[in-house]
């Protein structure tokens, strides 16, 4: 309290020295706290000092009667605990150390607005603000970060306007109805929030203050969507290779360097140009999009999250606003000024001057000077000791609040009064309202759903527009989840239209990435796959409507490239439709990479097959100390010389340059050898393009099919929506429950009612045993013989019947209707069948019967009750 | 083949019949045709039947260096010879002959198949050089000794083995002695062992092979041992310190000196001797650990050397090839248009320009040469001159840490000199108390004699110590020049391969333009 004295005395101080300057800053107050506002008219003075306290001591924290959030009716407060309806004593001593600590400050801070300390609950009883948080660690791992966290509170609630959005709300609901209706002001949800992440080990705390009109409507329409925003490429810190000793010094250069000079002068000059048309660009944009001034700038009142740094390893200080769940820096400028902070230990007064926002506000909470605590003993009010004993030594109340100060010393927080948080699973994965959550944002639109809301599978859309009016489409992506085709994310840019799909690993035909302007085969697309889970390790494929391009990796025989053209479609007209008319193969390119296992002038790296001129080109490998490689050329004419005969090989038909000239490969065998195997090379290669293309043709079908089914894939340990392990669960359960019924049927005692009789406790004599014995039997016998005849008179009763029913037809047999007939037929058969049973069940009774009944003297003899039975025999 | 088996008069393996082998056996149809026209060279060939022949002696087969599978089985051939220079072979058969001892494989060091079924071998021996064999067949001959499959043991790859048919298979233990000596053997006899024999046979023979397995380890050990020991000494010697990491030079010192030992027995030379092997000692192992630095430090230095040579030389080479690939790209859509082109005298100014474009090719990359060549002599020269510099410091420290030995050789011939001189002066007195061995005492007879056995000794040490020096000294100095002779060379070396290459290829560009000038003058 001596601090806030102090200050109160600097400030009166100052304002004695600088009444002259006082009207400029009255004014520049004026837009930072409505506070400010009220200043003018209360003019402090000494004199009027006491007259001051007495009515502020008035001034109640007055809870204002208007609407809460979500109209009190709707929340059924019957069933809610009784520490929700009722203030423990503790808690009423919290309460009266609030007000008088409410009282002090309004007494000593008159210009600054009252504290926001205990709000009504839903129960209207008043609740101090930090019992209000109950730090809960939730059970899902997802909910351990802060990020995530924060996003799960914004995605959960809906969230609802301040009733008045100037002054902090009456009510303050507890987290279990806010979670319960998933509604809630900027309080609730920064309550919510708080609760979370001090449970999980934050050291967070909930924020009263001022924020700008985007942030307390929750308006992200001047905000860039953060999926749009591409990742800023990390650059890569060249390593600076120090010169080492021996390293050649480079060629002299011999250009001007006054030219060079010159050269750089023009184009700096030409660049600050283009800097300044871009930048007068940009001003100018900014300025059509930025908001209307607010009129109420400053004195919107907001709640949100701080997080300190130092636990959970939190590098520093950070806001959460909780609307968004975004995080931003302490110095954002959508925050203009903190009043007061708590966390469910503590509440702290901010008593720094926010002119500038929350820009120089300094975080120290145990700094007494800028943050006035109400309680003490608490971790974060070491430095109060030793500013304690040096100020306010002269002040009139001295000693009123060194009792108090004692008396806060000896109080902690109270525990909080709210039940544990608790989130379903099911409200945990449908996470918005209804699974759908809709943000608008900066010239985008993002859309969310829960997962299995929709039957493809998505769960997001992200829909970007050129304009500010979002009514130009510029692209859509959306996101999927759990589907059988493993589509990840569809991509649609409206203005190429082109369509790109992309898949996680796990597709039958192992695709990575698909686009496409149309599905329709022979025209441009690009198809990537996982080339691990290919045999031929093909990365991908490139079609254009002339020509086909793959690109492998990892393949035994070194190919890493293969481009194929093709000539125009040969128009066949006798044949049928249904064969395929390939296009012809004009060039076919092919590229190796390095075998180490051959020489390097063994080693093809490109060959060329040129369908149409019938001729193969053939370039290797450049060996590690050469600058050249070396090239041969076939050609493949198979003429006849004069004499008619066949000429296999002629020198002029392989042209060959060799880096360094070996014997054996001029012979014309070698030269014969090696056509012969390209020949064959060709064929396979114009075979492997033909396949390429039947594949292409494959994966565009399965693709359509998919596409019509997207069936969704429900994990084997998703009890909830897997069908199948319900029913086999379910199945179980059932066979338990009759092997548990069918337990109890054996155990069924046959003397209980007989033993009734008889008074209990005593030990039965023989005479008794035995008659007991011969009731039970009797009666035992009498029920069997019962059973018998009730079979007997059933299937009697239904044999009458039948009988009745037979002459019935053979009366009426002539006018009967083909249906009457049918009818007849049926109720024979069907009579004739429970007859059956009955006769069965008959039969089978009089066998058992005697069985049963021996069975049952045998286990009255074994009884330990009926002994004295036994003694008789024995 | 119409000739009759039976006429057993031996053949001749001449030329004749090596090329009738080699035309029958070589390429079919068209390219048999080529084949006929070029003739085959006896070097080309891979593979080679001589099967039926009557073969009496391995002859004339020199030629087929790159020869990888030779038969010659069902011959009368008595002696394996005239195989040495077929060092790829990977496949040869020898069955169906008459060896008596296997010999004359010891270059085959490929080998990995090797049939000498149905022969009159009797012991397996003169194969340690075949490390790859993986298939040995020895069946049908008349192998008795059992210790014979021991020997197999050093085949690490062996996997096939046939022996069937030996007077050892008579025996009842032949396959589980076999497979237990053998155990990486997977087909015996053309069968496989299967796992429960192996099983069997393994703990039957249990205890022999435990033991042969000890002692074979303790072989390998001891080579081991002996290897790593060479590779230090090896090391040592790069850095022309071996042996100074102990008292060896010092006995070697005293190892020749007759007189020294014998003056060591004079009372207080030992403790002399002692004292002074310490501290001649540690001077030595101070020169050993210098050497061992200065020698990394040179290694360093090379390497770093090489390292900027090699990053120079790619970095050349990688302008070179974009040059080459930048002018290729030009030079192929020009010659394209130079074909497509019909007016001659547009034609003939296209090849022109073609021509001027080549030469200018040439000229880039020889500058591209000439620079690097220049570049390089001067990093060449830098290096020479540090290593120069590093070695003469080398030679300087070391010569200091001599001299040092030396002053306390001198020191220790002062005062032994001193003792002698007193001990003399004692027995010419008559007392001197202690008794000295009779040769010692033979050397005091008067002042000359023991100071000149004193000298003696001390000129011996000397010696010693100036040999080392002279030693060390002249191999630091030849390894120097010789490594500078080297790097020039290879520089050398390398210029005018890339000057050729460079020539090579404007050659095969300008050629080709020319055929295709002349082929367009001739339509």
């Amino acid at each position: 309290m001596e601090v806030l004295r102090e200050k109160v005395e600097e400030e009166e101080e100052a304002e004695r020295e600088e009444a002259a300057e006082r009207a400029e800053w009255v004014r520049m107050e004026k837009m930072m706290r409505p506070v400010e506002v009220r200043k003018e008219e209360t003019t402090l003075k000494q004199e009027t000092l006491r007259d001051l306290e007495k009515k502020l001591s008035e001034i109640q924290i007055t809870v204002s009667a208007e609407l809460p959030a979500f109209t009190k009716d709707t929340i059924d407060i019957s069933k809610l605990p009784v520490s929700y309806k009722t203030n423990t004593p503790k808690e009423e001593h919290l309460l009266q150390v609030a007000d008088n600590f409410s009282r002090q400050y309004s007494h000593l801070c008159p210009d600054r607005v009252p504290l926001f300390l205990h709000p009504l609950n839903e129960c209207e009883v008043p609740k101090f603000v930090s019992t209000t948080l109950r730090p809960t660690l939730m059970p899902y791992p997802e909910l351990y970060n802060w990020d995530s966290c924060a996003q799960f509170v914004s995605d959960f609630l809906t969230m609802v306007p301040l009733p008045d959005p100037l002054k902090p709300p009456s009510h303050m609901y507890s987290s279990t109805t806010v979670l319960k209706y998933q509604k809630g002001n900027c309080f609730d949800f920064s309550t919510l929030l708080c609760s979370m992440l001090i449970g999980s080990g934050y050291d967070a705390y909930c924020v009263n203050g001022y924020g700008s009109l985007d942030l307390c409507h929750m308006d992200l329409t001047r905000e860039v969507c953060p999926l749009t925003v591409k990742p800023k490429e990390t650059i890569k810190e060249e390593e600076k290779v120090l010169p080492k000793k021996y390293t050649i010094k480079p060629p002299r250069d011999l250009c001007s360097r006054f030219e060079q000079e010159q050269e750089v002068k023009k184009q700096q000059e030409i660049r600050a140009q283009e800097q300044k048309r871009l930048r007068e660009e940009e001003e100018r944009l900014m300025e059509a999009e930025k908001a209307k001034p607010d009129a109420l700038h400053g004195l919107r009142v907001h709640s949100w999250v701080l997080v300190l740094s130092g636990k959970r390893e939190v590098p520093e200080n950070f806001f959460i606003d909780p609307f968004t769940g975004h995080s931003y820096s302490t110095q954002d400028e959508h925050f203009l000024g903190i009043e007061s902070l708590w966390n469910h230990k503590n509440y702290w007064i901010n008593m720094q001057d926010c002119w500038n926002c929350c820009k120089d506000l300094i975080f120290d909470l145990g700094d007494p000077v800028r943050w006035e605590y109400m309680l003490l003993g608490t971790d974060k009010s070491q430095l109060s000791l030793t500013e304690e004993d040096d100020s306010g030594i002269n002040d009139e109340d001295d000693v009123e609040n060194l009792g108090k100060e004692d008396e806060d010393k000896s109080f902690d927080m109270p525990h909080s009064w709210v039940e544990q948080i608790e989130i379903s699973p099911e409200a945990f994965e449908t996470r918005c309202p209804n699974g759908k959550k809709v943000i608008q944002y900066k010239r985008a639109k993002l859309e969310k759903w829960a997962p299995y809301l929709n039957s493809n599978g998505l769960v997001s859309r992200l829909t970007t527009y050129k304009d500010l009016e979002c009514t130009n489409i510029l692209e859509i992506k959306e996101w999927y989840q759990n589907r059988e085709d493993m589509l990840e994310l569809k991509h649609m840019n409206k203005t190429t239209d082109l369509k790109t799909d992309y898949f996680k690993p796990g597709h039958p035909q192992a695709l990575r990435v698909h686009s496409y302007k149309s599905m329709q085969p022979e025209m441009d697309r690009v198809i990537e796959f996982y080339e691990t889970a290919r045999v031929d390790g093909l990365i991908k494929r490139e079609e254009t409507p002339r020509t086909m391009t793959e690109y492998y990796q990892g393949r035994p025989d070194f190919l890493s490239y293969r481009h194929a053209n093709f000539g125009p479609r040969v128009k066949k007209l006798t044949l049928s439709s249904a064969e395929s008319n390939p296009r012809p193969i004009v060039k076919i390119t092919e590229q190796f990479f390095r075998n180490p296992a051959k020489p390097a002038e063994e080693d093809v790296a490109e060959r060329v097959f040129l369908v149409a001129e019938e001729r193969i080109q053939l370039r290797y490998h450049c060996r590690e100390d050469h600058i050249t490689a070396s090239k041969r050329e076939f050609l493949r004419r198979t003429e006849v010389d004069n004499k008619g005969n066949k000429i296999i090989m002629t020198p002029d038909m392989c042209i060959s340059f060799e880096v360094e000239p070996m014997e054996h490969t001029k012979k014309l065998l070698y030269q014969y050898e090696a056509m012969m195997h390209l020949k064959r090379e060709e064929k396979l290669s114009r075979h492997q393009v033909w396949e390429s293309e039947l594949e292409v043709l494959e994966i565009l079908k399965l693709r359509e099919e998919e596409e019509a089914a997207h069936t969704l894939t429900i994990s084997i340990y998703d009890t909830k929506r897997n069908e199948k392990s319900k029913e086999y669960r379910e199945a179980m359960e059932r066979v338990m429950h009759e092997e548990h019924l069918r337990q109890v049927e054996t155990q069924l005692d046959y003397l209980a009612p007989f033993l009734a009789q008889l008074p209990p406790g005593e030990k039965l004599t023989r005479w008794q045993a035995v008659r007991l014995k011969d009731e039970c039997l009797s009666d035992f016998k009498q029920r069997l013989i019962n059973k018998a005849n009730l079979i007997q008179a059933r299937f009697e009763k239904e044999t009458q019947e039948l009988q009745k029913k037979q002459q019935w037809y053979q009366e009426n047999q002539v006018t009967l209707t083909p249906e009457d007939e049918d009818l007849y037929l049926s109720y024979c058969s069907q009579a004739m069948f429970r007859i059956r049973i009955l006769e069965q069940r008959l039969n089978r009774h009089k066998e058992l019967a005697p069985l049963k009944y021996l069975a049952l003297e045998e286990k009255l003899y074994k009884d330990p009750r009926l002994g004295e039975l036994q003694k008789i025999f024995a | 083949m119409n000739r009759l088996y039976n006429s057993m008069e031996p053949r001749v393996m001449d030329d004749d019949m090596l090329k009738l082998a080699v035309g029958d056996q070589g390429p079919q149809e068209e390219a048999g045709q080529l084949a006929k026209q070029e003739g085959i060279l006896f070097k080309d060939v891979l593979s080679l039947q001589l099967d039926f022949r009557n073969i009496l002696r391995i002859d004339n087969l020199w030629q087929f260096e790159n020869l990888r599978k030779l038969q010659l089985n069902n011959n009368i051939i008595e002696k394996i010879e005239g195989l040495e220079n077929l060092t790829h072979l990977v496949w040869l058969d020898l069955s169906f002959n008459n060896i008596e001892t296997i010999e004359g494989l010891d270059t085959l060091v490929n080998l990995e198949d090797l049939s000498l079924f149905n022969n009159r071998i009797s012991k397996i021996d003169s194969l340690d050089t075949l490390v790859k064999l993986q298939v040995l067949s020895l069946g049908n001959n008349r192998i008795d000794n059992m210790m014979n499959i021991i020997y197999l043991r050093r085949f690490k790859c062996l996997r096939t083995l046939s022996l069937s048919g030996n007077p050892i298979s008579e025996a009842e233990d032949y396959k589980m002695f076999i497979c237990a000596y053998l155990a990486d053997l997977v087909y015996l006899d053309f069968r496989r062992i299967d796992d429960h024999t192996k099983e069997l046979a393994e703990a039957k023979h249990q205890y022999s092979i435990d033991e042969l397995k000890h002692r074979e380890n303790l072989m390998q050990a001891r080579l081991e041992e002996e290897q790593a020991q060479r590779e230090e000494l090896e090391k040592h010697k790069t850095a022309f310190v071996e042996h100074l990491n102990g008292s060896f030079l010092f006995d070697s010192m005293y190892a020749e000196d007759s007189e020294g030992n014998k003056l060591s027995y004079l009372p207080g030379v030992s403790e002399l001797l002692e004292t002074y092997k310490d501290k001649f000692v540690i001077i030595c192992v101070n020169i050993f650990e210098y050497g061992l630095k200065q020698q990394e430090k040179r290694k360093t230095e090379l390497d770093t050397f090489s390292e900027c040579v090699h990053e120079a030389i790619q970095e050349n080479q990688e302008q070179g090839k974009r040059k080459i690939a930048r002018f290729e790209e030009k030079h192929l859509s020009s010659l394209s248009a130079i074909r497509e082109e019909s007016e001659l005298p547009n034609i003939e100014k296209m090849i022109l320009e073609c021509s001027a474009d080549i030469s200018e090719l040439f000229d880039a990359l020889m500058m591209l040469e000439m620079q690097l060549v220049e570049q390089l002599e001067e990093t060449i020269n830098m290096f020479e001159r540090n290593i120069v510099d590093m070695v003469g410091l080398f030679i300087e420290n070391v010569q200091s840490l001599i001299a040092q030995c030396r002053d306390l050789e001198n020191h220790h011939h002062k005062k032994l000199l001193e003792i002698s001189i007193s001990t003399l002066e004692k027995i010419v007195k008559g007392d001197l108390d202690e008794d000295l061995p009779d040769d010692l005492r033979a050397l005091f007879v008067d002042k000359d004699t023991i100071v000149n056995a004193v000298g003696a000794s001390h000129d011996i040490h000397l010696l010693k110590i100036d040999n080392r020096e002279d030693e060390l000294v002249t191999r630091i100095n030849s390894w120097c020049t010789r490594l500078v002779d080297k790097i020039h060379k290879d520089e050398i070396m390398r210029n005018r391969r890339r000057v050729k290459e460079i020539n090579q290829y404007i050659d095969h560009m300008q050629s080709e333009l020319d055929n295709l000038e002349c082929g367009d003058i001739l339509d």
